[in-house]
């Protein structure tokens, strides 16, 4: 019996007008979007390519560490899983900066070969937003007349006059209406990972298949939400222009209205401002008492005056300049300088010995000194710009669409953790090169600052590479929002269980 | 038509769809007034700090000629619309400012001439915020409404046909199109009531607050958004009637209806852009940097090679001459660079033409003065006023008869004092001449789409078999 409930449903459904155009109009705006996406993915990684090897070819220019410290750059790369639900992976800053005086933030981050800033004023659209809109509203469409159709036609009164469970007929509409739900579904994203595997730019690993299968899963989720809601509606209603009219408001509100309204109206946070002077002080306060050991030292030495430079000039190129750099809105500042000469004055080859010394001094101090205030910096980033984003996406989860976006982008990796990710691996990076200058002893080299006798091989310079996040830590960020849209689910069927159980037909 | 009108109108009335209407559109109303009354009175602060300051900044180097044609206006800024509550446009991506200033390189120690820069603008580069869209009117209308007028009339002719009242009524002696203006006219309406209420609250709370005064033209301007926004409703019902009669069951019109609408209001205009921008492409950012740097280098370049060993320094027209024309070639490539951008821009936009909402956004920031038509005024603006700036300079100086008249070298100009007043301040201004100009084709457009639709409309329920 419950076997014959699922087959006429699920005929009944199939047969419908509604669900050849839902396939047709699915599938029509997945591939463009998907087409246009592609194209747009492979203009982004010809530019990661293009900044990878300018940055490359501008390190090599130089034949001392000091230069270089102040160039070295590393690039995020596109994540073909953007795709799927662009998230962060866009906008935020694709060129980091690595440099042993300062610990590099998501906040120092810059676009690279950043092209035209007036197209940020369209915004982008994903294969997982065109789900967010269509399927929610196929799924109500689908739902709406379920029961209250039934109900009106009076069919609902001929099937239970058989002795069926009531459990029984809503599983059977359930189960039939996700069996066809799941039809355009399954096929557009088919047909877009077809036209993603096609393209030759775009190349997915085995791990990249199973987040798809996690957007796929939470996709399914969400879907099953919208279903649950209209049907829902359906069981409350007695009429079903009724039912159709709320769904197609209750989509409305939950979809279009909701999501904006929430972001637009929480305040913009005023009471950081404090908080961000008060850290920036303190950090200042700690460069203060750096500088003021860093003259010590110079006006010590038995070098007359106290400029970095040691007043030197050179016959060939050279480069020079010390002092702070500041930002008070990213809390940024630190101690900066750079001393280069490619060629000595003979006159000027007595001193290099004090500049050795106090370069090998300097280093390690600059490190120490962007350790510590990282500290301070990072609590405070994380107060002022981290907490203000979790809430704006804790209070966007009341609403289904929040909570699939959030599940969607934790699968690609293209949410904020997954963006942080990144940024945590360019800290090591860093830690890595400072490793790499102790263990060539650098700071107090001569090769830090003369390129005259020998120069610096940056062949041996370790390689920055950012596979993305491990499948592993993905699944854990993306699972508590797939187990929230089920539970969702299971609640939304046990309330409808209820109150068609109870309802008179 | 009026009785078919009237039985349409209380019909909708008391239907759960018009109260439904009524509360989403009050609410996104009201919360739209509530937002802007939060955010617009920082803003107009904002400008008047920056450009109070800019008047300073000009005051201060008024001191000598000189200091005016080497230093230069500063900074000009874009003055916020009173009526960005109707279009955001995307104003956070804008620039607010353009600057006249002298950062370059000096050519034979001689301080550069000013020329005008165009910062760009990328708020987005540290946002870690979700995306979201802001709640204007263009959303409200684009998105809410078209959506109730979806709502309102996909069963306007279906359902009737399907419970057999449409037949009834057509036994009586009334033409077909009268049938069909009456029903359009009776959607119309009772869309219009609730739209109207809200529009109305969100202006008496608007206009009620201290903090904001609209002028006459604002409220001219606020008079033609309406009109806009009875052209867009009217064509969505037109669409609602199309579908109602071509497609004769109500549950296929709404899918139908729905699907058209998701593709048209939300799907197209954002994806076309993405399109559009792909022709035309400006060089990027970095390589526009590099190539600037090396035009500085070939002008301090070519004196070099020319002057750079003789022990006299040339005369001062010599040196006037290739201060000036550094400055010039610097600023023509910065306008070129800038150019090229708007483009881009430019074509994007105009290719999302064929979804109507996209036309609407257009109009409506063309008439509330905010978004890319407007920025674009905005740098015409300051364009001009550079040039009335760059003659006072010229006109002052030539008025001095002991002036050598090389203007950008300390002894070559005039050395009386100059009065602050005298020397032109920027005012950034809004016309609505202009406006209307731009606006003109996405207006005509509108209504050419309106048009066909309604024909189409006509013809489906003319042809309709009952």
């Amino acid at each position: 019996m419950f076997k014959t409930l699922i087959g006429r449903e699920f005929l009944d459904n199939l047969m419908t007008f509604r669900f050849a155009a839902a396939v047709f109009i699915t599938l029509l705006l997945v591939v463009a979007a998907t087409a246009v996406l592609i194209k747009d993915y492979e203009r982004r990684l010809e530019s990661y390519n293009t900044s990878i090897e300018t940055h490359r070819q501008r390190l090599r220019k130089w034949q001392t560490y000091s230069p270089g410290m102040g160039r070295l750059n590393v690039d995020r790369p596109p994540n073909p899983l953007s795709l799927f639900n662009v998230g962060l992976d866009k906008r935020l800053g694709n060129k980091i900066p690595v440099s042993h005086s300062f610990v590099p933030s998501l906040w120092d981050a810059e676009m690279d070969s950043s092209d035209n800033s007036f197209l940020n004023i369209f915004s982008s659209i994903d294969i997982v937003f065109i789900f967010e809109v269509v399927l929610s509203l196929l799924a109500l469409i689908f739902a709406y007349d379920a029961l209250a159709g039934e109900r009106e036609r009076g069919t609902l009164r001929l099937v239970l006059t058989h002795p069926v469970r009531r459990g029984h007929i809503l599983l059977a509409k359930y189960i039939s209406a996700m069996l066809c739900l799941l039809v355009p579904l399954l096929m557009s994203l088919l047909l877009a990972v077809m036209l993603l595997t096609t393209s030759t730019s775009v190349s997915l690993s085995t791990d990249d298949f199973l987040c798809i299968g996690g957007i796929v899963l939470s996709s399914l989720a969400y879907l099953s939400v919208f279903y649950l809601i209209g049907l829902l509606i359906s069981a409350l209603t007695r009429r079903t222009g009724t039912a159709l009219m709320l769904s197609m408001f209750a989509w409305g509100f939950l979809v279009l209205v909701y999501p904006n309204m929430i972001l637009a109206t929480t305040p913009p946070q005023d009471a950081s401002a404090a908080r961000g002077a008060s850290a920036f002080n303190q950090i200042k306060q700690i460069y203060e008492e750096f500088d003021r050991e860093r003259r010590n030292f110079l006006a010590n030495d038995p070098v007359p005056g106290d400029d970095p430079a040691f007043d030197m000039d050179s016959p060939g190129r050279w480069t020079t300049g010390d002092g702070f750099m500041e930002n008070q809105l990213t809390l940024l500042y630190y101690y900066w300088n750079v001393l280069s000469y490619d060629e000595f004055y003979d006159r000027h080859l007595s001193q290099v010995p004090h500049v050795q010394n106090y370069y090998g001094f300097l280093g390690p101090r600059i490190v120490n000194t962007a350790d510590r205030v990282w500290l301070i910096r990072k609590q405070a980033l994380d107060e002022i710009f981290v907490r203000p984003a979790f809430v704006d996406r804790v209070l966007l989860k009341l609403s289904p669409v929040g909570v699939y976006d959030a599940a969607t982008q934790a699968c690609a990796g293209t949410d904020l953790k997954g963006i942080q990710d990144f940024f945590d691996t360019v800290r090591q990076y860093r830690q890595e090169v400072i490793a790499y200058l102790y263990d060539k002893k650098a700071f107090g080299s001569r090769l830090w600052f003369a390129g005259d006798e020998e120069q610096v091989d940056w062949n041996t310079l370790p390689q920055f590479s950012f596979q993305g996040s491990d499948i592993g830590t993905k699944a854990k960020r993306a699972l508590p929002d797939v187990f929230l849209l089920l539970t969702i689910n299971l609640i939304l069927f046990v309330i409808i269980f209820l109150i068609f159980i109870k309802s008179e037909v | 038509m009026w009785h078919i009108a009237k039985r349409e109108l209380y019909d909708n009335l008391n239907s759960l769809r018009f109260a439904l209407a009524t509360v989403l559109l009050l609410a996104l109303m009201l919360t739209n007034a509530v937002l802007y009354l939060r955010e617009h009175p920082k803003r107009t602060q904002a400008y008047h700090n920056a450009a109070a300051g800019a008047i300073q900044t000009l005051a201060s180097r008024s001191t000598s000629l000189y200091r005016l044609a080497t230093e230069g206006p500063g900074d000009l800024h874009k003055v916020p619309s009173p009526l960005r509550f109707c279009a955001e446009g995307d104003e956070a991506f804008l620039p607010t400012r353009v600057s006249g200033a002298n950062y370059g390189r000096r050519i034979a120690d001689m301080p550069p001439i000013w020329r005008m820069f165009y910062p760009q603008e990328t708020p987005n580069l540290r946002n870690i915020r979700p995306d979201f869209t802001t709640l204007d009117w263009v959303f409200i209308v684009g998105y809410v409404l078209s959506f109730i007028a979806i709502l309102f009339t996909f069963d306007s002719i279906s359902g009737e046909l399907e419970r057999g009242t449409l037949r009834l009524t057509l036994a009586n002696a009334i033409p077909r199109h009268t049938v069909l203006v009456g029903k359009f006219l009776g959607a119309f309406i009772s869309i219009n009531i609730p739209f109207a209420v809200a529009v109305l609250m969100n202006l008496i709370l608007i206009s009620t607050s201290d903090a904001v005064q609209l002028n006459a033209e604002a409220w001219g301007r606020l008079g033609i958004l309406y009109g806009i926004v009875v052209l867009y409703t009217c064509l969505f019902i037109a669409l609602g009637l199309l579908i109602s009669a071509a497609v004769r069951e109500s549950g296929v019109s709404l899918v139908v209806l729905l699907l058209i609408w998701v593709s048209f209001v939300v799907f197209m205009p954002n994806t076309l852009a993405s399109i559009g921008s792909r022709t035309s492409v400006p060089i990027a950012h970095m390589e526009f940097w590099t190539q600037r740097m090396q035009l500085a280098d070939a002008a301090r370049e070519a004196y070099q090679d020319k002057y750079g060993d003789s022990q006299t320094t040339p005369s001062v027209h010599v040196l006037g001459e290739y201060v000036t024309s550094e400055a010039e070639e610097y600023e023509r490539f910065n306008e070129a660079y800038l150019k090229q951008q708007l483009a881009q821009g430019k074509r994007a936009r105009a290719i999302t033409r064929i979804s109507p909402t996209a036309i609407v956004q257009r109009l409506f920031e063309s008439f509330a003065g905010t978004g890319f038509e407007r920025h674009l005024q905005f740098i015409e603006n300051a364009q001009r006023y550079a040039r009335e700036y760059r003659e006072f300079v010229i006109d002052t100086d030539r008025a001095d008869p002991e002036s050598l008249h090389v203007v950008g070298i300390q002894e070559g100009m005039s050395q009386k004092p100059v009065s602050p007043e005298a020397v032109p301040k920027f005012r950034d201004t809004l016309s609505l001449n202009r406006d209307f100009n731009a606006a003109a084709t996405d207006l005509l457009l509108l209504a050419l789409f309106l048009m066909v639709i309604a024909s189409g409309a006509y013809l489906a329920f003319v042809r309709l078999e009952i």
